[in-house]
């Protein structure tokens, strides 16, 4: 569709008292900070003026600028200079491209701001459209999914869930999760997240011990996460929040592979036993699925390096050291 | 019987003409058929591209629906592609050294584990219409090495039967085989569907194996496979009738009561068949690609085959933790050699260390397994 050419136009300084204080229908805003832009405008004023639309009544509705005319009204400026459109000469739709263009020529929209620019959207054009034009506009690929996952995002409901996923702090995988769970399980999943700081990958990592957990056991998340040693580990006074995070993991972790964890912790006994030299390290294989362990030796000098051999070979605790599931491991 | 319906036939540019389209049209009488022009005639040499079907998405999604993977859809190809190929074993893992002869991939059966879901870039059961000629070029390889043993299978992307009753693959393909003294051809299945083998008069060369599990994983993960006792039933008849029998523990799935299960269908196998007309029994445990999971994970949800401990391999498929493989393992062993001491049992693809461990010896590496399975060939049919 051809959107009206608005570049062109001459602003007009606008009375911010004449300004709709509300984002207006097409804003696509969502967990910005203004204070770099009331900086800015304060530096070298304003460089791209807002696009208003008349709404009757001679109060204006922006279409397209809402974050500058709150800067200019938090540096209490009485006017703001702005292109206007006059009722009813645009339709909706263009309102809301309008839109979409001023922000992706100046800036990155975060994952909310895209599933509101794609709510919008989905009021007026057919899908198959969206998907083929707008998803690669903003960096999205061009699935169905996709559109539905950002489309949930912006109806979510609960803002803290919103900001999170803004922030980074919960990504779009977990973001997907939550949709499909129960409200209990979904509070409980929001309180550990926000209790503890688990990158991307840990939440990952942490759902998929819990998703497995889940069809093993027969238990729903909450009891999973209810359990009484999450509880004293988010409880432990020792533990600070990057230490907190990665007990939760390793005790789901200890649950969802027990004999692995067994394995490796027989393992690690058993070499720390073994008393070896001073900079001698045994490196067990990788979930000792390769035929053999390694050995790694940090020595200054070659005689340093004797010494050490010398000592290995005369510990006679090393043939101990056996698969750990086997008989005496 | 077959017991799953064709509902749709896709027919390929140029597979009209084909004399096997009409042989296999006259089979499926008032099964609607579609022709197809232009782009997709032209993947077909892309049957092995991509790890991830088209249908199939490999994320955990809330708004897909189920990918049915076009199982009850016959598509017929002519397929551009090598029909006669190595299996694709590891360098980490010993392998068998298997020839896989590729006359269609997908399977109407849906086994909760099947790899294939993850497999292939192509929904359909597709049936390579050209395979007649094809076969010639095949045969003529196997012919140029009279000093090497051919073992050949049709059942690693497909089951070997399933769809025979509506592809004749068997005639073809058993005079064609059982002519020849270097070579082996197994047919694979989880299927009854043995009647033009009973009905064919070819039997040197030719193995028909069944893939068995414990009771409990057969009736809970192998959607639409017979049931392990008509499995049992059919090889008997096979083997009444001068077949040489093989049997595929694989995979192998760790649940609860593993041992009990096995048990029982070793009591099985006992009753039904005479252990000295075998020619090989493997034992593998369940592995797949990490892609797999997800797919597992959406249509079969209450599937229990990804509940064990699965570690990453040394060939990045996640297969179960190293002591319960080789608690699989010897389990299986111990009671099939009770049953018998000369099965021919083998591990797929598994390590030295873990045939060592497990099997109290060790064919070392791919070749020493091929020239094991080669004797075994050998010895049963000369
Ligand atoms: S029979 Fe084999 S090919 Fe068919 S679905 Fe089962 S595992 Fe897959």
């Amino acid at each position: 569709m051809e959107i009206r050419k608005i570049a062109g136009a001459t602003p007009h300084g606008v009375g911010l008292n004449n300004i709709d204080d509300s984002p207006g229908p097409c804003c696509m805003s969502f967990g910005f900070d203004l204070k770099p832009l009331i900086l800015s405008i304060d530096t070298i004023g304003l460089i791209n003026s807002p696009v208003l639309i008349e709404s009757g009544q001679g109060k204006m509705t922006i279409i397209a600028g809402f974050r500058r005319v709150q800067a200019f009204k938090y540096l209490k400026r009485d006017e703001i200079p702005c292109r206007i459109l006059l009722e009813n000469s645009v339709s909706h739709l263009e309102c809301i491209l309008i839109n979409l263009h001023d922000n992706l020529s100046t800036r990155k929209l975060n994952d909310v701001e895209k599933g509101m620019v794609l709510s919008r959207l989905s009021l007026y054009l057919p899908e198959s459209e969206i998907l083929e034009h707008y998803m690669p506009l903003l960096d999205l690929p061009s699935r169905r999914e996709t559109l539905f996952l950002f489309m949930a995002l912006e109806s979510e409901p609960d803002v803290f869930v919103k900001e999170s996923v803004v922030r980074g702090s919960l990504s779009l995988k977990t973001f997907k999760r939550l949709l499909k769970m129960d409200h209990e399980s979904r509070t409980h999943v929001l309180n550990l997240l926000s209790s503890l700081k688990f990158n991307s990958n840990q939440q990952t990592q942490l759902f998929e011990y819990l998703i497995d957990l889940k069809h093993i056991h027969d238990k729903s998340l909450s009891e999973l996460l209810g359990d009484i040693s999450i509880k004293r580990i988010l409880s432990d006074e020792n533990l600070n929040m990057p230490q907190k995070a990665k007990a939760v993991l390793g005790f789901f972790r200890s649950k969802r592979f027990p004999t692995l964890a067994d394995a490796e912790s027989t393992f690690r006994k058993k070499v720390s036993r073994l008393g070896l030299p001073k900079g001698v390290k045994i490196v067990q294989s990788r979930f000792f699925e390769a035929p053999y362990h390694r050995l790694e030796i940090r020595f200054r000098e070659g005689e340093d390096l004797k010494k050490k051999i010398e000592q290995l070979t005369r510990s006679d605790r090393l043939e101990t050291l056996r698969d750990p599931w086997e008989e005496g491991g | 019987m077959s017991n799953f319906q064709i509902k749709k036939v896709l027919l390929d540019a140029g597979t009209s003409l084909h004399i096997q389209t009409e042989k296999i049209l006259s089979r499926l009488p008032g099964v609607p058929v579609q022709y197809i022009e232009g782009i997709r005639s032209k993947r077909n040499n892309d049957e092995f591209g991509s790890s991830a079907p088209e249908t199939a998405c490999t994320q955990d999604n809330t708004f897909e629906h189920k990918p049915r993977l076009g199982k009850d859809t016959l598509h017929l190809i002519s397929y551009k592609g090598e029909f006669l190929k190595p299996c694709p074993g590891t360098r980490e893992y010993i392998c068998c050294g298997y020839q896989i002869l590729n006359v269609a991939t997908n399977c109407p059966l849906d086994c909760s584990y099947c790899i294939l879901q993850a497999y292939f870039n192509q929904p359909n059961l597709r049936v390579f219409v050209n395979l007649e000629e094809e076969l010639k070029r095949v045969l003529h390889v196997i012919d140029s090495e009279p000093d090497r043993i051919f073992r050949v299978g049709t059942g690693e992307f497909t089951d070997s039967l399933a769809v025979d009753p509506i592809t004749c693959w068997s005639d073809l393909l058993l005079p064609a085989f059982s002519k020849r003294k270097n070579v082996v051809l197994e047919l694979k299945t989880k299927t009854t569907n043995i009647e033009r083998l009973l009905d064919s008069k070819y039997r040197d060369r030719i193995i028909v194996s069944w893939s068995l599990n414990s009771p409990y994983i057969a009736a809970r993960e192998e959607h639409g496979a017979a049931s392990l006792k008509n499995r049992l039933k059919a090889a008997r008849q096979c083997q009444s009738e001068g077949y040489i029998l093989g049997f595929h523990f694989d995979p192998l799935i760790s649940h609860p009561r593993w041992k009990e299960g096995y048990l029982k269908t070793l009591d099985l196998m006992d009753k039904y068949i005479d252990p000295e007309k075998i020619i090989w029994i493997s034992i593998g445990s369940f592995r797949y690609m990490p892609g797999l999971k997800p797919i597992i994970r959406r249509r079969h949800p209450k599937t229990c085959v990804l509940n064990g401990e699965f570690i990453m391999g040394l060939d990045g498929k996640m297969r179960y933790f190293k002591p319960i493989r080789l608690d699989l393992y010897r389990f299986l062993r111990e009671n099939l050699e009770k049953w018998h001491p000369d099965l021919g049992l083998y591990l797929c693809m598994e390590s030295d260390d873990v045939w060592q461990k497990s099997m109290g010896w060790s064919p070392g590496n791919t070749t020493g397994l091929s020239h094991y399975l080669d004797k075994r060939v050998l010895k049963i049919f000369g």
